[in-house]
Protein backbone atom coordinates (compact mmCIF):
# COMPACT_ATOMS: atom_id res chain seq x y z
CA UNK A 1 0.00 0.00 0.00
CA UNK A 2 1.20 3.57 -0.08
CA UNK A 3 4.43 3.97 1.71
CA UNK A 4 3.10 5.95 4.78
CA UNK A 5 1.77 5.57 8.62
CA UNK A 6 -1.85 6.72 9.39
CA UNK A 7 -1.38 10.36 9.59
CA UNK A 8 -1.90 12.10 5.89
CA UNK A 9 -0.16 11.42 2.57
CA UNK A 10 0.43 13.64 -0.45
CA UNK A 11 -2.08 13.39 -3.08
CA UNK A 12 -0.91 14.47 -7.08
CA UNK A 13 -3.31 14.85 -9.42
CA UNK A 14 -1.47 15.08 -13.01
CA UNK A 15 -3.35 15.85 -16.00
CA UNK A 16 -6.84 14.22 -14.78
CA UNK A 17 -9.03 13.88 -17.21
CA UNK A 18 -12.91 12.31 -17.56
CA UNK A 19 -14.55 12.46 -20.66
CA UNK A 20 -18.03 10.23 -21.50
CA UNK A 21 -18.67 9.03 -24.50
CA UNK A 22 -21.05 10.79 -26.65
CA UNK A 23 -20.31 14.28 -24.71
CA UNK A 24 -18.85 16.98 -26.62
CA UNK A 25 -17.12 18.57 -23.28
CA UNK A 26 -15.19 16.63 -20.57
CA UNK A 27 -16.94 15.93 -17.45
CA UNK A 28 -13.46 16.77 -15.89
CA UNK A 29 -10.63 18.65 -18.24
CA UNK A 30 -6.86 18.31 -17.55
CA UNK A 31 -7.06 18.53 -13.69
CA UNK A 32 -3.59 19.34 -12.05
CA UNK A 33 -3.64 19.27 -8.14
CA UNK A 34 -0.93 19.16 -5.89
CA UNK A 35 -2.40 18.01 -2.18
CA UNK A 36 0.35 18.23 0.47
CA UNK A 37 0.46 15.72 3.15
CA UNK A 38 -2.27 16.10 6.23
CA UNK A 39 -4.32 19.46 4.43
CA UNK A 40 -7.76 19.52 4.12
CA UNK A 41 -8.20 20.92 0.79
CA UNK A 42 -12.10 21.91 -0.70
CA UNK A 43 -12.96 21.57 -4.23
CA UNK A 44 -15.83 24.01 -4.44
CA UNK A 45 -18.17 24.70 -7.16
CA UNK A 46 -21.18 24.54 -8.64
CA UNK A 47 -23.64 21.81 -8.96
CA UNK A 48 -22.70 19.50 -12.48
CA UNK A 49 -18.88 21.58 -12.19
CA UNK A 50 -17.20 17.90 -12.31
CA UNK A 51 -16.21 18.10 -8.48
CA UNK A 52 -17.76 14.75 -7.43
CA UNK A 53 -16.49 13.41 -10.67
CA UNK A 54 -12.80 14.57 -9.80
CA UNK A 55 -12.73 13.28 -6.23
CA UNK A 56 -14.82 10.03 -7.67
CA UNK A 57 -11.65 9.29 -9.71
CA UNK A 58 -9.11 9.54 -6.44
CA UNK A 59 -10.74 6.32 -5.35
CA UNK A 60 -11.52 5.19 -8.79
CA UNK A 61 -15.58 4.43 -8.23
CA UNK A 62 -15.12 6.42 -11.97
CA UNK A 63 -12.33 5.12 -13.92
CA UNK A 64 -10.19 8.44 -15.48
CA UNK A 65 -10.01 8.57 -19.47
CA UNK A 66 -6.42 9.98 -18.95
CA UNK A 67 -4.09 11.42 -16.40
CA UNK A 68 -2.24 10.48 -13.69
CA UNK A 69 -3.08 9.85 -9.83
CA UNK A 70 -0.71 9.44 -6.80
CA UNK A 71 -1.31 9.54 -3.35
CA UNK A 72 2.20 8.91 -1.09
CA UNK A 73 4.30 8.51 -4.80
CA UNK A 74 2.23 5.15 -5.47
CA UNK A 75 0.47 5.45 -9.23
CA UNK A 76 -3.42 4.66 -7.84
CA UNK A 77 -4.12 3.54 -11.41
CA UNK A 78 -1.84 0.94 -11.35
CA UNK A 79 -3.49 -0.74 -8.19
CA UNK A 80 -6.34 -2.85 -7.90
CA UNK A 81 -9.37 -0.76 -7.18
CA UNK A 82 -10.75 -2.70 -4.43
CA UNK A 83 -7.74 -2.62 -3.17
CA UNK A 84 -7.45 0.42 -3.23
CA UNK A 85 -10.59 1.98 -1.99
CA UNK A 86 -10.05 -0.22 1.60
CA UNK A 87 -6.74 2.72 1.66
CA UNK A 88 -9.06 5.20 1.03
CA UNK A 89 -11.98 6.45 3.74
CA UNK A 90 -15.00 7.39 1.96
CA UNK A 91 -17.89 9.57 3.41
CA UNK A 92 -20.69 10.56 1.63
CA UNK A 93 -23.69 12.77 1.67
CA UNK A 94 -26.26 10.21 1.38
CA UNK A 95 -24.35 8.73 4.44
CA UNK A 96 -25.07 5.11 3.00
CA UNK A 97 -24.78 2.96 6.44
CA UNK A 98 -25.70 -0.61 6.03
CA UNK A 99 -29.23 -0.49 7.31
CA UNK A 100 -29.40 -4.84 8.01
CA UNK A 101 -25.62 -4.55 10.71
CA UNK A 102 -25.05 -3.03 13.51
CA UNK A 103 -23.21 -0.11 14.69
CA UNK A 104 -20.44 -2.27 15.24
CA UNK A 105 -20.58 -4.32 12.19
CA UNK A 106 -21.02 -1.06 9.95
CA UNK A 107 -17.45 0.54 11.20
CA UNK A 108 -15.88 -2.71 12.01
CA UNK A 109 -16.83 -3.50 7.94
CA UNK A 110 -13.47 -2.22 6.44
CA UNK A 111 -11.41 -3.89 8.93
CA UNK A 112 -12.76 -7.10 8.47
CA UNK A 113 -11.98 -6.91 4.61
CA UNK A 114 -8.72 -6.57 5.68
CA UNK A 115 -8.64 -9.57 7.96
CA UNK A 116 -8.12 -7.86 10.91
CA UNK A 117 -8.83 -10.50 13.84
CA UNK A 118 -12.02 -10.04 15.75
CA UNK A 119 -10.55 -8.62 19.00
CA UNK A 120 -8.63 -5.97 17.26
CA UNK A 121 -11.60 -4.90 15.35
CA UNK A 122 -13.80 -4.98 18.30
CA UNK A 123 -11.42 -2.97 19.97
CA UNK A 124 -11.53 -0.26 16.90
CA UNK A 125 -14.77 -0.12 16.67
CA UNK A 126 -14.83 0.94 20.45
CA UNK A 127 -12.27 3.67 19.98
CA UNK A 128 -13.84 5.20 17.02
CA UNK A 129 -17.30 5.44 18.49
CA UNK A 130 -15.23 7.05 21.34
CA UNK A 131 -13.81 9.35 19.02
CA UNK A 132 -16.94 10.67 17.49
CA UNK A 133 -18.35 11.29 20.77
CA UNK A 134 -20.98 8.16 20.73
CA UNK A 135 -20.75 6.07 23.72
CA UNK A 136 -19.53 2.55 22.78
CA UNK A 137 -21.63 0.71 24.85
CA UNK A 138 -24.56 2.27 24.56
CA UNK A 139 -24.59 2.40 20.41
CA UNK A 140 -22.79 -0.92 19.18
CA UNK A 141 -25.26 -2.96 19.05
CA UNK A 142 -27.94 -0.54 17.58
CA UNK A 143 -28.88 -0.35 13.90
CA UNK A 144 -28.39 2.74 11.58
CA UNK A 145 -32.30 3.52 11.75
CA UNK A 146 -32.33 3.79 15.57
CA UNK A 147 -29.93 7.09 15.50
CA UNK A 148 -30.55 10.73 14.27
CA UNK A 149 -28.93 11.87 11.02
CA UNK A 150 -26.06 13.83 12.88
CA UNK A 151 -25.75 10.55 14.61
CA UNK A 152 -25.66 8.27 11.50
CA UNK A 153 -22.88 10.66 9.83
CA UNK A 154 -20.75 10.34 12.94
CA UNK A 155 -20.90 6.84 12.68
CA UNK A 156 -19.80 7.75 8.62
CA UNK A 157 -17.05 9.48 9.85
CA UNK A 158 -16.28 6.69 12.24
CA UNK A 159 -16.71 4.11 9.39
CA UNK A 160 -14.27 5.49 6.54
CA UNK A 161 -11.75 6.01 9.73
CA UNK A 162 -11.66 2.41 10.43
CA UNK A 163 -8.69 0.93 8.76
CA UNK A 164 -6.88 4.78 9.68
CA UNK A 165 -6.30 5.40 6.10
CA UNK A 166 -3.87 8.33 5.48
CA UNK A 167 -7.02 9.69 3.13
CA UNK A 168 -10.42 10.75 3.06
CA UNK A 169 -12.77 11.45 0.91
CA UNK A 170 -15.26 13.55 1.61
CA UNK A 171 -18.56 14.40 -0.60
CA UNK A 172 -20.72 16.84 0.83
CA UNK A 173 -21.03 15.05 4.12
CA UNK A 174 -22.89 17.63 6.07
CA UNK A 175 -24.94 18.69 3.46
CA UNK A 176 -28.05 16.62 4.29
CA UNK A 177 -28.51 17.83 8.06
CA UNK A 178 -30.14 20.98 9.49
CA UNK A 179 -27.84 24.01 10.20
CA UNK A 180 -27.27 23.50 13.83
CA UNK A 181 -26.32 19.60 13.39
CA UNK A 182 -24.23 20.91 10.64
CA UNK A 183 -22.53 23.35 12.79
CA UNK A 184 -21.62 20.88 15.09
CA UNK A 185 -20.62 18.36 12.95
CA UNK A 186 -18.22 20.63 10.93
CA UNK A 187 -16.77 21.57 14.75
CA UNK A 188 -16.45 18.35 15.39
CA UNK A 189 -14.89 17.32 12.56
CA UNK A 190 -12.41 19.80 12.35
CA UNK A 191 -11.17 19.02 16.04
CA UNK A 192 -10.94 15.23 14.91
CA UNK A 193 -8.75 16.70 11.63
CA UNK A 194 -7.00 18.57 13.71
CA UNK A 195 -5.68 15.43 15.88
CA UNK A 196 -5.59 13.17 13.00
CA UNK A 197 -4.16 14.94 10.19
CA UNK A 198 -5.23 13.13 7.46
CA UNK A 199 -5.27 14.10 3.63
CA UNK A 200 -8.54 15.21 2.87
CA UNK A 201 -10.56 15.78 -0.36
CA UNK A 202 -13.57 17.72 0.78
CA UNK A 203 -16.75 18.41 -1.91
CA UNK A 204 -18.92 21.26 -1.00
CA UNK A 205 -20.86 23.98 -2.75
CA UNK A 206 -21.08 25.44 0.15
CA UNK A 207 -18.35 28.41 -0.36
CA UNK A 208 -19.10 29.62 3.94
CA UNK A 209 -18.62 25.56 4.67
CA UNK A 210 -15.46 25.88 2.44
CA UNK A 211 -14.10 28.68 4.04
CA UNK A 212 -14.60 27.34 7.55
CA UNK A 213 -12.84 23.91 6.88
CA UNK A 214 -10.40 24.00 4.46
CA UNK A 215 -6.61 24.44 4.71
CA UNK A 216 -6.83 25.29 0.79
CA UNK A 217 -9.69 25.65 -1.06
CA UNK A 218 -9.70 24.69 -4.91
CA UNK A 219 -12.60 27.08 -6.70
CA UNK A 220 -13.79 25.11 -9.56
CA UNK A 221 -15.42 26.01 -12.67
CA UNK A 222 -17.36 23.89 -15.25
CA UNK A 223 -15.59 20.79 -16.37
CA UNK A 224 -13.74 20.74 -13.29
CA UNK A 225 -11.03 23.65 -14.31
CA UNK A 226 -9.32 25.41 -11.47
CA UNK A 227 -10.18 29.21 -11.14
CA UNK A 228 -8.19 29.66 -7.91
CA UNK A 229 -6.37 27.18 -5.34
CA UNK A 230 -5.02 28.91 -2.53
CA UNK A 231 -5.90 29.68 1.14
CA UNK A 232 -9.24 30.85 2.50
CA UNK A 233 -7.46 33.99 3.36
CA UNK A 234 -5.74 34.69 0.42
CA UNK A 235 -9.07 34.21 -1.80
CA UNK A 236 -10.91 36.34 0.08
CA UNK A 237 -8.42 38.54 0.41
CA UNK A 238 -7.50 38.47 -3.49
CA UNK A 239 -9.95 36.35 -5.77
CA UNK A 240 -8.59 35.38 -9.25
CA UNK A 241 -11.40 36.75 -11.39
CA UNK A 242 -14.41 37.82 -11.24
CA UNK A 243 -15.84 33.96 -11.47
CA UNK A 244 -14.16 33.77 -7.83
CA UNK A 245 -15.43 37.41 -6.21
CA UNK A 246 -19.16 36.21 -7.98
CA UNK A 247 -18.75 32.84 -5.73
CA UNK A 248 -17.65 34.66 -2.37
CA UNK A 249 -20.02 37.29 -2.68
CA UNK A 250 -20.43 40.83 -1.86
CA UNK A 251 -19.19 40.19 2.51
CA UNK A 252 -15.71 39.50 1.60
CA UNK A 253 -14.34 41.25 4.40
CA UNK A 254 -16.87 40.05 7.00
CA UNK A 255 -15.70 36.55 6.00
CA UNK A 256 -12.52 37.07 6.32
CA UNK A 257 -12.68 39.09 9.60
CA UNK A 258 -14.59 35.90 10.85
CA UNK A 259 -11.30 33.30 9.63
CA UNK A 260 -9.42 35.77 12.35
CA UNK A 261 -9.32 35.36 15.94
CA UNK A 262 -9.72 38.19 18.01
CA UNK A 263 -7.27 37.48 20.62
CA UNK A 264 -4.62 38.44 17.84
CA UNK A 265 -5.71 42.04 18.22
CA UNK A 266 -5.74 42.19 21.99
CA UNK A 267 -2.55 40.90 22.08
CA UNK A 268 -1.05 43.46 19.94
CA UNK A 269 -2.46 46.11 21.60
CA UNK A 270 -1.12 44.16 25.17
CA UNK A 271 0.86 47.59 26.31
CA UNK A 272 2.04 50.83 25.68
CA UNK A 273 -0.94 51.79 23.83
CA UNK A 274 -3.36 54.77 25.27
CA UNK A 275 -6.18 52.14 26.08
CA UNK A 276 -4.30 50.21 28.51
CA UNK A 277 -4.64 47.30 30.15
CA UNK A 278 -6.56 49.05 33.62
CA UNK A 279 -9.28 47.45 34.42
CA UNK A 280 -10.94 50.94 34.54
CA UNK A 281 -10.28 51.04 30.30
CA UNK A 282 -12.56 48.05 30.02
CA UNK A 283 -15.14 49.32 32.44
CA UNK A 284 -18.81 49.40 30.93
CA UNK A 285 -17.79 48.05 27.51
CA UNK A 286 -18.97 45.48 25.92
CA UNK A 287 -17.60 42.28 26.91
CA UNK A 288 -16.28 39.21 24.37
CA UNK A 289 -14.06 35.98 24.55
CA UNK A 290 -10.74 35.85 23.23
CA UNK A 291 -11.53 32.80 21.23
CA UNK A 292 -14.20 34.75 19.23
CA UNK A 293 -13.91 36.06 15.56
CA UNK A 294 -13.07 39.98 14.81
CA UNK A 295 -17.00 39.10 13.21
CA UNK A 296 -18.38 38.59 16.13
CA UNK A 297 -16.37 41.06 17.60
CA UNK A 298 -17.65 43.66 15.03
CA UNK A 299 -21.31 42.43 15.61
CA UNK A 300 -20.72 43.33 19.60
CA UNK A 301 -19.59 47.05 18.72
CA UNK A 302 -22.70 47.10 16.33
CA UNK A 303 -24.84 45.96 18.83
CA UNK A 304 -24.06 47.76 21.66
CA UNK A 305 -23.30 51.19 19.00
CA UNK A 306 -19.61 51.29 20.41
CA UNK A 307 -16.34 51.94 19.11
CA UNK A 308 -14.50 49.83 21.51
CA UNK A 309 -14.95 46.61 23.08
CA UNK A 310 -13.59 44.37 25.83
CA UNK A 311 -11.40 41.17 25.27
CA UNK A 312 -10.09 39.51 28.25
CA UNK A 313 -9.25 42.86 29.70
CA UNK A 314 -8.10 44.43 27.02
CA UNK A 315 -9.66 46.59 24.50
CA UNK A 316 -10.11 46.01 20.90
CA UNK A 317 -11.41 49.33 18.91
CA UNK A 318 -13.21 49.74 15.51
CA UNK A 319 -9.84 51.36 13.69
CA UNK A 320 -7.75 48.12 14.99
CA UNK A 321 -10.49 45.69 12.96
CA UNK A 322 -10.32 47.85 10.31
CA UNK A 323 -6.49 48.02 10.13
CA UNK A 324 -5.83 44.24 9.97
CA UNK A 325 -8.08 43.67 7.08
CA UNK A 326 -6.06 46.77 4.98
CA UNK A 327 -3.03 45.80 6.73
CA UNK A 328 -3.19 42.15 5.83
CA UNK A 329 -4.04 43.03 2.53
CA UNK A 330 -0.59 45.33 2.06
CA UNK A 331 1.45 42.35 3.12
CA UNK A 332 -0.31 39.70 1.37
CA UNK A 333 2.49 38.54 -0.65
CA UNK A 334 4.49 37.90 2.41
CA UNK A 335 4.81 36.26 5.69
CA UNK A 336 1.42 37.96 7.08
CA UNK A 337 -0.56 36.51 4.28
CA UNK A 338 0.84 33.26 5.18
CA UNK A 339 -0.02 33.67 8.97
CA UNK A 340 -2.95 35.05 8.12
CA UNK A 341 -3.96 31.36 6.27
CA UNK A 342 -2.56 29.49 9.22
CA UNK A 343 -5.17 31.39 11.61
CA UNK A 344 -8.03 29.24 10.94
CA UNK A 345 -5.98 26.18 11.48
CA UNK A 346 -4.62 27.06 14.93
CA UNK A 347 -7.38 29.41 16.87
CA UNK A 348 -10.56 30.49 15.66
CA UNK A 349 -13.10 27.46 15.53
CA UNK B 1 -69.28 -43.32 4.34
CA UNK B 2 -69.26 -40.00 5.19
CA UNK B 3 -66.31 -37.93 4.33
CA UNK B 4 -64.06 -37.63 8.13
CA UNK B 5 -65.21 -41.64 7.66
CA UNK B 6 -63.00 -41.70 4.32
CA UNK B 7 -60.63 -39.56 5.82
CA UNK B 8 -60.17 -41.92 8.68
CA UNK B 9 -60.24 -44.54 7.23
CA UNK B 10 -57.41 -43.94 4.24
CA UNK B 11 -55.24 -41.55 6.86
CA UNK B 12 -52.13 -43.36 5.83
CA UNK B 13 -52.68 -43.17 2.00
CA UNK B 14 -54.02 -38.97 2.13
CA UNK B 15 -50.74 -37.98 4.77
CA UNK B 16 -48.84 -39.95 2.51
CA UNK B 17 -50.21 -38.14 -0.57
CA UNK B 18 -49.76 -34.71 0.92
CA UNK B 19 -46.47 -35.59 1.80
CA UNK B 20 -45.31 -36.37 -1.84
CA UNK B 21 -47.39 -32.91 -2.99
CA UNK B 22 -45.31 -31.18 0.09
CA UNK B 23 -42.26 -32.59 -1.26
CA UNK B 24 -42.34 -31.69 -4.80
CA UNK B 25 -43.27 -28.16 -4.08
CA UNK B 26 -40.36 -27.65 -2.08
CA UNK B 27 -37.58 -29.23 -4.50
CA UNK B 28 -39.50 -27.09 -7.45
CA UNK B 29 -39.70 -23.71 -5.27
CA UNK B 30 -36.02 -24.45 -4.44
CA UNK B 31 -35.00 -25.08 -7.64
CA UNK B 32 -37.04 -21.92 -8.81
CA UNK B 33 -35.71 -20.05 -6.49
CA UNK B 34 -32.13 -21.08 -7.25
CA UNK B 35 -32.99 -19.94 -11.25
CA UNK B 36 -34.88 -17.24 -10.59
CA UNK B 37 -32.88 -15.10 -8.43
CA UNK B 38 -29.76 -16.01 -10.33
CA UNK B 39 -32.11 -14.77 -13.20
CA UNK B 40 -33.34 -11.53 -11.51
CA UNK B 41 -29.39 -10.54 -10.24
CA UNK B 42 -27.95 -10.77 -14.19
CA UNK B 43 -30.98 -8.42 -15.56
CA UNK B 44 -31.99 -6.38 -12.86
CA UNK B 45 -28.95 -3.64 -14.04
CA UNK B 46 -30.95 -3.62 -17.35
CA UNK B 47 -33.98 -2.52 -17.91
CA UNK B 48 -34.40 -4.06 -21.09
CA UNK B 49 -33.12 -7.51 -20.32
CA UNK B 50 -35.23 -7.28 -17.00
CA UNK B 51 -37.93 -6.81 -19.40
CA UNK B 52 -37.26 -9.65 -21.29
CA UNK B 53 -36.42 -12.23 -18.37
CA UNK B 54 -40.12 -10.78 -16.65
CA UNK B 55 -41.96 -11.15 -19.53
CA UNK B 56 -40.59 -14.68 -20.59
CA UNK B 57 -40.98 -16.29 -17.26
CA UNK B 58 -44.43 -14.65 -17.08
CA UNK B 59 -45.20 -16.00 -20.45
CA UNK B 60 -44.78 -19.67 -19.17
CA UNK B 61 -47.80 -18.94 -17.02
CA UNK B 62 -50.02 -18.70 -19.71
CA UNK B 63 -49.50 -22.41 -20.81
CA UNK B 64 -52.35 -24.45 -19.42
CA UNK B 65 -50.65 -26.79 -17.27
CA UNK B 66 -52.85 -29.91 -18.94
CA UNK B 67 -50.61 -28.89 -22.00
CA UNK B 68 -47.09 -28.28 -20.39
CA UNK B 69 -47.28 -31.27 -18.36
CA UNK B 70 -48.57 -33.29 -21.74
CA UNK B 71 -46.21 -31.65 -23.85
CA UNK B 72 -42.97 -32.52 -21.11
CA UNK B 73 -44.44 -36.38 -21.41
CA UNK B 74 -41.98 -36.90 -25.06
CA UNK B 75 -38.84 -35.41 -23.27
CA UNK B 76 -39.28 -36.18 -19.47
CA UNK B 77 -41.60 -39.06 -19.77
CA UNK B 78 -44.18 -39.73 -16.63
CA UNK B 79 -43.88 -39.39 -13.31
CA UNK B 80 -41.48 -36.19 -10.89
CA UNK B 81 -39.88 -35.41 -13.74
CA UNK B 82 -42.22 -33.26 -15.59
CA UNK B 83 -44.10 -31.83 -12.26
CA UNK B 84 -41.02 -30.36 -10.91
CA UNK B 85 -40.12 -28.90 -14.62
CA UNK B 86 -43.30 -27.83 -15.02
CA UNK B 87 -43.74 -26.31 -11.28
CA UNK B 88 -40.55 -24.82 -11.58
CA UNK B 89 -41.39 -22.98 -14.98
CA UNK B 90 -44.72 -21.73 -13.16
CA UNK B 91 -43.29 -20.27 -10.05
CA UNK B 92 -40.86 -18.29 -11.61
CA UNK B 93 -42.68 -15.45 -13.11
CA UNK B 94 -42.96 -14.12 -9.20
CA UNK B 95 -39.20 -14.87 -7.80
CA UNK B 96 -37.94 -13.22 -10.98
CA UNK B 97 -39.70 -10.43 -10.66
CA UNK B 98 -39.53 -9.52 -7.08
CA UNK B 99 -35.61 -10.21 -7.46
CA UNK B 100 -35.35 -7.69 -10.34
CA UNK B 101 -38.09 -5.37 -7.71
CA UNK B 102 -36.49 -6.07 -5.12
CA UNK B 103 -33.05 -5.81 -6.03
CA UNK B 104 -33.35 -1.90 -7.72
CA UNK B 105 -35.25 -0.80 -4.91
CA UNK B 106 -32.12 -1.11 -2.70
CA UNK B 107 -30.76 2.24 -2.31
CA UNK B 108 -28.23 3.31 -5.22
CA UNK B 109 -26.14 5.03 -2.30
CA UNK B 110 -25.67 1.98 0.06
CA UNK B 111 -24.22 0.40 -2.96
CA UNK B 112 -21.99 3.36 -3.76
CA UNK B 113 -20.88 2.93 -0.03
CA UNK B 114 -20.31 -0.28 -0.27
CA UNK B 115 -18.28 -0.18 -3.39
CA UNK B 116 -16.67 2.87 -1.91
CA UNK B 117 -15.18 1.01 1.17
CA UNK B 118 -13.82 -1.63 -0.75
CA UNK B 119 -16.09 -4.45 -0.96
CA UNK B 120 -15.89 -6.40 -4.23
CA UNK B 121 -19.01 -6.24 -6.60
CA UNK B 122 -19.92 -9.63 -5.68
CA UNK B 123 -19.62 -8.76 -1.95
CA UNK B 124 -21.87 -5.86 -2.32
CA UNK B 125 -24.21 -8.56 -3.86
CA UNK B 126 -23.78 -11.06 -1.32
CA UNK B 127 -23.48 -9.05 1.54
CA UNK B 128 -25.55 -5.65 0.91
CA UNK B 129 -28.20 -6.03 -2.02
CA UNK B 130 -28.91 -9.59 -1.31
CA UNK B 131 -30.21 -9.17 2.30
CA UNK B 132 -31.76 -5.98 1.54
CA UNK B 133 -33.72 -7.56 -1.22
CA UNK B 134 -34.63 -10.55 1.01
CA UNK B 135 -37.87 -9.53 2.15
CA UNK B 136 -39.08 -8.79 -1.38
CA UNK B 137 -37.67 -11.89 -2.70
CA UNK B 138 -39.26 -14.22 -0.18
CA UNK B 139 -42.67 -12.74 -0.74
CA UNK B 140 -42.45 -13.48 -4.86
CA UNK B 141 -41.10 -17.13 -3.27
CA UNK B 142 -44.51 -16.92 -1.27
CA UNK B 143 -46.55 -15.98 -3.56
CA UNK B 144 -45.35 -18.66 -5.99
CA UNK B 145 -45.53 -21.48 -3.46
CA UNK B 146 -49.71 -20.64 -3.25
CA UNK B 147 -49.66 -20.93 -7.47
CA UNK B 148 -47.90 -24.13 -7.80
CA UNK B 149 -49.81 -26.17 -4.65
CA UNK B 150 -52.49 -25.93 -6.41
CA UNK B 151 -51.06 -26.71 -9.94
CA UNK B 152 -49.69 -29.17 -8.53
CA UNK B 153 -52.54 -31.15 -8.00
CA UNK B 154 -52.95 -31.62 -11.61
CA UNK B 155 -49.19 -33.64 -11.66
CA UNK B 156 -50.95 -36.79 -11.71
CA UNK B 157 -52.03 -35.99 -15.07
CA UNK B 158 -48.59 -37.27 -16.10
CA UNK B 159 -48.83 -39.50 -13.29
CA UNK B 160 -46.67 -37.49 -10.43
CA UNK B 161 -46.75 -37.54 -6.67
CA UNK B 162 -49.24 -35.62 -4.97
CA UNK B 163 -53.00 -35.08 -3.82
CA UNK B 164 -53.74 -34.72 -7.39
CA UNK B 165 -54.24 -38.74 -7.57
CA UNK B 166 -56.89 -38.63 -5.20
CA UNK B 167 -58.76 -35.82 -6.95
CA UNK B 168 -58.75 -37.26 -10.59
CA UNK B 169 -59.36 -40.40 -9.30
CA UNK B 170 -62.77 -39.61 -7.12
CA UNK B 171 -63.56 -36.77 -10.68
CA UNK B 172 -63.27 -39.89 -13.06
CA UNK B 173 -65.77 -42.22 -11.07
CA UNK B 174 -68.09 -40.31 -9.80
CA UNK B 175 -70.94 -41.42 -8.82
CA UNK B 176 -69.71 -44.72 -7.85
CA UNK B 177 -68.82 -45.24 -4.22
CA UNK B 178 -66.34 -42.73 -2.12
CA UNK B 179 -65.61 -40.81 -5.48
CA UNK B 180 -66.78 -37.92 -3.73
CA UNK B 181 -65.30 -38.35 -0.93
CA UNK B 182 -61.82 -38.90 -2.74
CA UNK B 183 -62.06 -35.86 -5.02
CA UNK B 184 -63.42 -33.39 -1.68
CA UNK B 185 -60.21 -35.00 0.61
CA UNK B 186 -57.77 -34.41 -1.75
CA UNK B 187 -58.78 -31.00 -2.54
CA UNK B 188 -59.41 -30.51 1.22
CA UNK B 189 -55.63 -31.59 1.54
CA UNK B 190 -54.28 -29.16 -0.65
CA UNK B 191 -56.14 -26.16 0.98
CA UNK B 192 -54.58 -27.31 4.38
CA UNK B 193 -50.96 -27.83 2.55
CA UNK B 194 -51.51 -23.69 1.55
CA UNK B 195 -52.58 -22.87 4.88
CA UNK B 196 -49.35 -24.79 6.34
CA UNK B 197 -46.86 -23.40 3.62
CA UNK B 198 -48.27 -19.84 4.23
CA UNK B 199 -47.64 -20.39 7.95
CA UNK B 200 -44.30 -22.01 7.50
CA UNK B 201 -43.64 -18.44 5.27
CA UNK B 202 -44.37 -16.55 8.43
CA UNK B 203 -41.44 -18.40 10.60
CA UNK B 204 -39.08 -18.14 7.75
CA UNK B 205 -39.93 -14.78 6.83
CA UNK B 206 -39.25 -13.97 10.78
CA UNK B 207 -35.99 -15.99 10.90
CA UNK B 208 -34.43 -14.87 7.69
CA UNK B 209 -35.03 -10.86 7.81
CA UNK B 210 -31.93 -9.36 9.26
CA UNK B 211 -32.94 -7.71 12.67
CA UNK B 212 -31.85 -4.10 11.26
CA UNK B 213 -34.96 -4.02 8.97
CA UNK B 214 -37.47 -4.98 11.43
CA UNK B 215 -36.37 -2.27 14.15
Amino acid sequence: MFDTTSSGARIELDGLTKRYPGQADPAVDNVTLDIPAGELVVLVGPSGCGKTTTMKMINRLIEPTSGAIRIGGTDVLAMRPDELRRHIGYVIQQIGLFPHLTIAENVGLVPGLLKWSKDKIARRVDELLDLVGLDPAAFRGRFPRQLSGGQQQRIGVARALAADPPVMLMDEPFGATDPITRERLQNEFLRLQRELKKTIIFVTHDFEEAIKLGDRIAVLRESSRIAQYDTPARILAAPADDYVAGFIGTDATLKRLALIPVSLLSRSTSTGTTTGTSAAATDGLPQIAGSATLRQALDAMVAHGRQEIAVDGKVVTFAQICASVTGEQAGLTGEQAGAAGEWPVSGVR
Amino acid sequence: MSLSEYIASRWDLLTQAALEHAVVVAISLVIATIIGVGIGMLTYRSPRWAAFAIGTSGGFLTIPSFALLGLLIPFLGLGWGPSVVALVLYSLLPIVRNTVVGLKGVDPAIVEAGRGVGMSASGVMTRVQLPLAWPVILTGIRVSTQMIIGIAAIAAYVAGPGLGNQIFDGLSRLGSVNALNSALAGTLGVVVLALLFDLFYVVIRRLTTARGLRV
